[in-house]
């Protein structure tokens, strides 16, 4: 019995060997490796230079050109998120409308912004449409969430494949007690579909705060014009390899994961008020 | 850290004996892509046991990628740099120091000595200047011409450059500016500091007063309100190619520029534009200087020292490799072949000789590199000048903050 279980768990860890070595050698030993950095004086070229705390000091005490890039980011999420929810959620609803062919055929077409996903080029034409506008300062960050929002594909296709899951005896009875269509949303839609929300938007945001791409291309990778699209990402970049400070950088890097998961836990914590399971009483 | 390691394992294995192979990158566009290439074919069929790869960025990305792959342990063998750049890399130690082979494998007899020493950082050659460039007024003369207002020569004041930008403004109706708003741009602001006998930078530290870059905001300023320089949206273009600016979109009849670039502006706009000295409000001063466009350096990790100097020399220096490049990058660095080149001048290459040729007495020599922090200065003045066309900021708010900033990164 130990015998065999300890061979089942040998067979297990081989089967996870390529994934581990991959997590370990690509995502836990750099991390690591960037906590201790965020420490030094490191200038990318030469051996970094132990400096305590004074990067995050700096960062919060003596930087607001950082502050600044942290409210662009909140302006960002704040905009982006709800926006591209709600966009994929009636977009979703719409196709669940439709019945047979039509509606794998939409869905494709739908989908298709969310495949060209962070590319360049697709940031590249939006700049190019929206030239003006992204050329002043208060119009240029409306033009990136614009962009994030139209690429609502893939929350759409999760949102869909929840509305399929619900009970059409549900919708039946309410229509038999006489429920409206808004009715029926809100009381049998939306609380059935509340676990597919919650995981849409836990991940919509964890996206958002890392928003990099769209932001570098359409700004010509300044953040510009006047710093009105100077993403947190985007400061970190620019200090990291344009200015040579990697040690701050990394600290930036760690602010920002440990605020996405305070964020994330905050989320969990108000899921257990508008979520529903199912399996709850 | 791990990656890093990889990297310089995987380097490492591979040297001495056969064929050597070398990258060299340089930023440009594609007409300087293809002459570069073509010398560098030359190259590797003069030596064929070296393979040369090559590969170039625009101006913009090419500091961004060349410090990612240097980090990464994946430096370039031979690489393009610039003068604002120098002390940012140089500094920190991964330049080779070529002095051991300045005179000898890179040959100099035929070189101005004073121009050789702008590649030098205490006491040690950490590049070679490619060529000489100077700054310039770009302008489009029939713009100047239907507006009845007479074209850059020497002697010519800001006074007159803002009011003939603004007659040649309304002559277009406002649909052409008449000059490219300048206020942000630190070269700009260098060769008007030099017109007033000042300097950038003096002893690693600002070489100028507050009140400085105030006036200088300011003329930036009058030359908005009296409608003779672009519109706010414009100003963030000014950090692409020549053929993304103002000027290369046609949305500007003149601006400040250097004469190098003239390759990218004649691709978009051929046989259009002329090159003109910068206006002056001093009678002896130009504030223009003899500035190395490019230098060229070799990396202080290469595996083959030799054959990266060899393309060094190469490139410098060989007569037939300096007909395929002509003024590319500039004026020659080798007076030879300087001289060579000029003998048989055609399209960008005659409209560049000729500038320098018709400001050359007025011309200085180069100030000491930028220090460390420069490159963030420069950026640092376009984005806190944003601020102030914008309305974002007054031009004392925005020079505070600029103060704080830039001191900062000279720290």
């Amino acid at each position: 019995m130990a015998l065999a279980q300890r061979r089942s768990q040998g067979v297990a860890y081989l089967f996870l060997g390529p994934w581990l070595l991959g997590a370990i050698g690509l995502t836990v030993a750099p991390m690591v490796v960037s906590l201790y950095l965020s420490f030094t004086d490191y200038d990318l070229f030469n051996e970094p230079r132990w400096v305590g705390v004074d990067n995050y000091a700096k960062l919060f005490g003596d930087d607001p050109r950082y502050l600044h890039s942290v409210g662009v980011t909140l302006r960002y999420v704040a905009w982006s998120v709800p926006l591209k929810l709600v966009l994929a959620l009636a977009v979703a609803l719409l196709l669940n409308s439709l019945r047979g062919k039509g509606q794998a055929f939409f869905r494709s077409a739908f989908y298709a912004p969310s495949l060209l996903g962070a590319s360049v080029g697709l940031a590249l034409a939006w700049r190019a449409i929206f030239d003006t506008w992204v050329d002043t300062p208060d119009h240029a960050l409306v033009t990136i969430v614009l962009l994030s929002a139209w690429q609502f594909g893939a929350p759409m296709v999760i949102f869909l494949a929840g509305l399929q899951q619900i009970p059409r005896d549900l919708f039946d009875a309410a229509a038999v007690d006489g429920a409206g269509w808004w009715r029926r949303l809100w009381s049998i839609t939306l609380p059935m579909l509340s676990p597919v929300l919650f995981f849409n938007l836990v991940l919509e945001t964890i996206h958002a705060f890392q928003a990099f791409t769209q932001a570098f291309v359409v700004s010509g990778g300044r953040g510009g014009p006047a710093d009105s699209t100077l993403f947190y990402t985007l400061y970190l970049y620019e200090r990291g390899f344009t200015e040579f400070r990697m040690g701050y950088a990394s600290a930036m890097a760690w602010v920002l994961l440990v605020a996405i998961a305070l964020i994330t836990a905050v989320l969990f914590r108000t899921s257990r008020y508008w979520v529903f399971y199912g399996d709850e009483r | 850290m791990l990656c890093t390691v990889l990297a310089a394992a995987g380097c490492g294995s591979k040297s001495g004996g056969g064929q050597a192979e070398i990258r060299f990158i340089w930023w440009g566009n594609d007409d300087r892509a293809k002459v570069t290439n073509e010398a560098v074919k030359l190259f590797e069929s003069r030596n064929p046991d070296i393979k040369v790869s090559t590969s170039f960025q625009n101006f913009q990305n090419y500091f961004e990628k060349l410090s990612t792959e240097i980090a990464g342990g994946n430096a370039p063998d031979v690489i393009q740099m610039d003068y604002r750049y120098l002390n940012e890399y140089a500094g920190r130690n991964v330049l080779l120091d070529l002095t051991p082979y300045v005179g000898k494998e890179i040959r100099t007899a035929d070189w101005n000595q004073g121009f050789i020493g702008s590649g030098k950082l205490n006491g040690k050659q950490v590049a070679m200047p490619l060529a000489q460039n100077a700054t310039t007024i770009v302008y489009d003369p029939k713009l100047f011409t239907a507006a009845g207002v007479p074209e850059p020569t020497i002697g010519w004041t800001w006074a007159d450059y803002k009011q003939i930008a603004g007659k040649i403004q309304a002559s277009t109706g406002g649909k052409i500016a008449g000059s490219t708003d300048f206020g942000g741009t630190e070269d700009v602001f260098e060769t008007w500091l030099r017109q007033r006998g000042k300097a950038l930078y003096q002893d690693g530290k600002l070489g100028y007063t507050k009140d400085d870059l105030k006036a200088f905001w300011q003329l930036s300023k009058d030359f908005r309100d009296a409608q003779a320089t672009t519109p706010a949206e414009l100003v963030t273009t000014l950090n692409a190619g020549a053929e993304q600016t103002p000027m290369g979109k046609k949305l500007s009849a003149s601006e400040h520029s250097y004469d190098s670039l003239y390759g990218g502006y004649n691709t978009v706009r051929p046989d259009e534009l002329k090159l003109g000295p910068y206006p002056s409000d001093s009678k002896e001063a130009l504030g223009s200087y003899r500035k190395p466009s490019q230098l060229i350096s070799a990396s202080a990790r290469t595996k083959n020292k030799d054959a990266a100097v060899k393309l060094i020399d190469f490139l410098l220096n060989d007569q037939e490799a300096g007909k395929i490049l002509g003024a590319n990058r500039g004026l020659p660095a080798n007076l030879k072949i300087r001289e060579a080149v000029a003998q048989n001048l055609s399209g960008a290459n005659k409209v560049i000789f000729e500038y320098q040729k018709s400001v050359d007495a007025k011309l200085g020599d180069a100030p000491a590199a930028p220090p460390k922090g420069d490159g963030t200065i420069y950026k640092l003045m376009q984005r806190k000048h944003e601020e102030v066309v914008f309305g974002k900021k007054t031009i004392d708010q925005a020079l505070d903050e600029f103060w704080r900033d830039a001191e900062e990164a000279l720290k």
